[in-house]
């Protein structure tokens, strides 16, 4: 839920990255803390296991300084990924005004892929969301991996919607901003 | 219950909102009070040390909560609204207001905690009056700042900003 600040001219929205687990949400979060122009960001927080899986979300406020009098910044969160998280998950999308999903291309992992979107849908249809209208970005992850699905095969299952989508390789930093710049645009667009 | 798409917060209304806070702050002698939207975003601040860093604060506390109550409904809990975090130095106390809000307060031990209950109760009320209001002016106001103007100028900074 986007929170507009007339009295100190500030606009938040919150975006969430939401995927299986290794599918390279850190990762994305990871390549724009390290790559953005410092003033714009802020720390970034990490909730992660010793082994560091994200336990509960990693955290990333973008700040885009001020456009038209207000200032504008974006929260990136992610979503733990493992299967055993679902009711974290779903405390995490609480409120998010976009959802990039992250795909992890892998032929292995499609199986895994559909039942997270499915899960994703039921998620937000259970918060009263509606999936045709809300700003949803799609990212084919690890397309450097041999055994990755091609494109195709991809948007016709995990894409019924035909929303934006992305291929990356995110530990290279491919893919990643072009992701967030789609899904950034799309939550302001929805405001 | 469907959560709303955005919140508007005029003037006028943060005024009266930093007013509560500012009254309960005193009253309960506390170190800061924190209003906090349950998706993170902090909506005002009061007291000195929290405020450098009140987004990250947000973000934390409202997942702290929501995870709690998803703990509760495991529970079978009904009706989960407030958390009391003990520390060596400082309480936390956190109730939500409405199905939209959390009110935080950061207290040390020379505050009871059945004051800041009783009194932070009085003040989501009050809170709680405020948010109906922002409720239904949030469409009023937002088209006054949201315009075409500043929608192309912020699609303008994304793509200068969200580069390598």
């Amino acid at each position: 839920m986007a929170l507009i600040n007339i009295a100190s001219r500030e606009i938040h929205c919150k975006i969430v990255y939401y995927g299986i687990g290794y599918c390279g949400k850190t990762t994305n979060l990871q390549y724009v803390h390290k790559s953005i122009t410092p003033n714009a960001r802020g720390d970034m927080l990490s909730i992660a296991t010793e082994t560091e899986r994200t336990l509960f979300f990693d955290f990333l406020p973008l700040d885009l300084g001020t456009v038209h009098g207000f200032r504008t910044r974006f929260h990136l969160y992610t979503v733990p990924g493992q299967i055993l998280y679902e009711r974290t998950r779903l405390a995490v999308l609480n409120g998010a005004d976009g959802i990039v999903f992250v795909v992890d291309s892998q032929a292995e992992k499609f199986e895994e892929n559909v039942q997270s979107i499915a899960e994703l849908d039921m998620h937000m249809r259970r918060i009263g969301k509606d999936m045709s209208t809300f700003p949803l970005t799609m990212q084919w992850n690890k397309r450097d991996m041999p055994n990755a699905l091609p494109t195709p095969v991809l948007e016709r299952y995990l894409n019924r919607r035909r929303v934006p989508s992305f291929e990356a390789v995110a530990s290279a930093g491919k893919g990643v901003f072009a992701t967030l710049r789609a899904i950034s645009k799309s939550v302001i667009a929805q405001l | 219950m469907e959560q709303l798409t955005n919140l508007v917060i005029s003037d006028r209304d943060l005024a009266t909102i930093s007013s509560v806070l500012v009254r309960l702050m005193n009253d309960t002698n506390a170190a800061s009070i924190m209003l906090i939207d349950k998706s993170g975003q902090v909506v005002a601040v009061q007291g000195g040390s929290t405020k450098r860093n009140a987004t990250t604060l947000g973000a934390l506390l409202a997942g702290v909560f929501s995870s709690s109550r998803e703990v509760a409904k495991l529970l079978d809990e009904k009706d989960f609204r407030n958390i009391f975090q003990q520390g060596v130095q400082q309480n936390i106390y956190t109730s939500m207001v409405e199905e939209q809000w959390l009110l935080v307060i950061i207290f040390d031990r020379s505050t009871h905690i059945g004051l800041v209950k009783v009194l932070s109760k009085k003040a989501s009320d009050e809170l709680g009056r405020i948010l109906e209001r922002v409720r239904a002016d949030t469409t009023r106001a937002k088209s006054s700042v949201l315009n075409l103007q500043f929608r192309s100028s912020v699609e303008d900074t994304i793509d200068l900003l969200f580069r390598d």
